[in-house]
């Protein structure tokens, strides 16, 4: 009763969402976004009908599972593109971030088979998919300490966005951890109740069309950046010295 | 047990710090706000050197105590340590100030330099800590004992530098000796 009623409303919020993304224009602004929402409702709608075929679910499940979570790292680099889009150096950072996120990943899986002697076929897709969404929670950390350091603004779309996403993920690595490979358990109940909340907040943050605020600052773009780097650490090393001589005094 | 052990002695240490850090924001915000704010502004205009450099000196202690009033004394340490704090929540809300205007140039250069930035961000990462170790040393010894003990490792710093300064001698004389030799 629990699970119909989870599935249900999440169809419904998922269909909510693009019918409002369609009508405030959003949809043609994040095309991944609702690129992603539309085909995550297909899959809903797809695991509901097969949901009592036992032969044909877990296959089902499984494939659209990490369908699924390709396309949602697609939905990092639209916040990503979307939101730096006026900020060339701040992009810069995070695609230097984001590549340090992806090499770790990827030198730790190498240091993990070399250490283990080969791919362990014992490792489960549960297993595989916590892997994967850490290093998509990784990546969303980055990039928000990156948004935080630059001040970057992010509208009240982007914001709900990566707060939706963000949430989504973190609790997913977190269940992932205590979550039994099978059986419907608390852990269980806890990821599908908090995909709807998740799906909630989009609606709430996705329902209008609102323009991201621009820099109220205004630098001169012709400034260079070795002038404006120069002149920081000549004030910060001014600060270091004023409180250094200030104590020994 | 070992695990148990050290996880009490940490979780102990970073309840200590919060209550200490905590009790220290609390005395600085007891202060004068509008006051910090226009000190924010920048800190050479409104906070001159002498002001500053009262603030860890020992001299105005000295003369405290000369009165020999215990009540005085207390009133003293308490008001020092107070004008420490806002002194050291000014230091940091300059600090921010650099940085944040440092970040709102920078994120649209088209010709940011990655290791130029990590450089800024550690320098900045260090001076923030600076001023959370200061304002805890503050809260928990007082200005004047940190006064004390800078300069007591200013002291330090210069007899270990007087002493390799005579050591660099002799073994240069030692050197010119045996190339005479």
């Amino acid at each position: 009763m629990l699970t119909q009623l989870i599935w249900w409303s999440s169809i419904a919020l998922e269909i909510a969402l693009l019918v409002r993304g369609l009508r405030s224009q959003l949809a043609h602004r994040l095309p991944i976004f609702y690129g992603y929402i539309t085909f995550v409702a297909l899959l809903d709608i797809t695991r509901f009908l097969f949901q009592r075929n036992s032969q044909v679910y877990p296959g089902i499940y499984w494939g659209t599972e990490f369908l699924a979570l390709a396309i949602g790292s697609l939905v990092i680099f639209e916040i990503y593109k979307v939101s730096l889009a006026a900020y060339p150096g701040a992009a810069r950072m995070a695609r230097n971030a984001l590549s340090f996120v992806f090499l770790t990943a990827v030198a730790k899986g190498l240091a993990d088979v070399a250490t283990s002697g080969g791919w362990q076929p014992a490792s489960t897709a549960l297993q595989m998919e916590r892997a994967l969404r850490t290093v998509q929670a990784a990546a969303i950390l980055a990039l928000v300490a990156l948004f935080l350091v630059y001040s970057i603004p992010f509208g009240r779309n982007l914001r709900g966005i990566l707060l939706g996403y963000g949430l989504f993920i973190g609790q997913r690595v977190i269940v992932l951890t205590f979550m039994p490979p099978q059986g419907h358990h608390f852990w269980f109940y806890a990821y599908s109740w908090v995909y709807v909340v998740t799906l909630l907040v989009w609606l709430a943050h996705l329902w209008s069309y609102e323009r991201c605020p621009q820099p109220r600052i205004a630098v001169p773009l012709e400034q260079e950046y070795q002038t404006i780097a120069a002149a920081t650490q000549r004030r910060m090393q001014a600060m270091r010295v004023y409180v250094r001589k200030a104590v020994r005094l | 047990m070992i695990e148990f052990s050290s996880l009490i002695a940490g979780a102990t240490l970073v309840l200590l710090l919060m209550v200490v850090a905590m009790r220290g924001w609390r005395a600085s915000r007891d202060f004068d706000e509008p006051q910090l704010a226009r000190c924010d502004e920048g800190i050479s205009e409104q906070c001159p050197e002498e002001f500053v450099a009262r603030i860890f000196s020992r001299a105005d202690w000295d003369f405290v105590r000369g009165v020999r009033c215990r009540g005085i004394e207390r009133l003293y340490q308490r008001e020092r340590r107070r004008v420490a704090l806002v002194w050291v929540r000014q230091i940091s809300a300059v600090i921010r100030r650099v940085m944040r205007g440092h970040a709102e140039a920078a994120r649209r250069s088209k010709n940011l330099e990655v290791s130029t930035e990590i450089s800024i961000f550690a320098q900045y990462a260090a001076s923030m800590a600076v001023c959370s170790v200061l304002s805890i040393a503050i809260q928990m010894a007082g200005p004047l004992w940190l006064g004390g003990l800078a300069h007591f490792a200013q002291k330090l710093s210069l007899r270990v530098a007087k002493l390799q300064e005579s050591l660099q001698a002799d073994v240069l004389a030692k050197a010119a000796g045996s190339r005479a030799a």
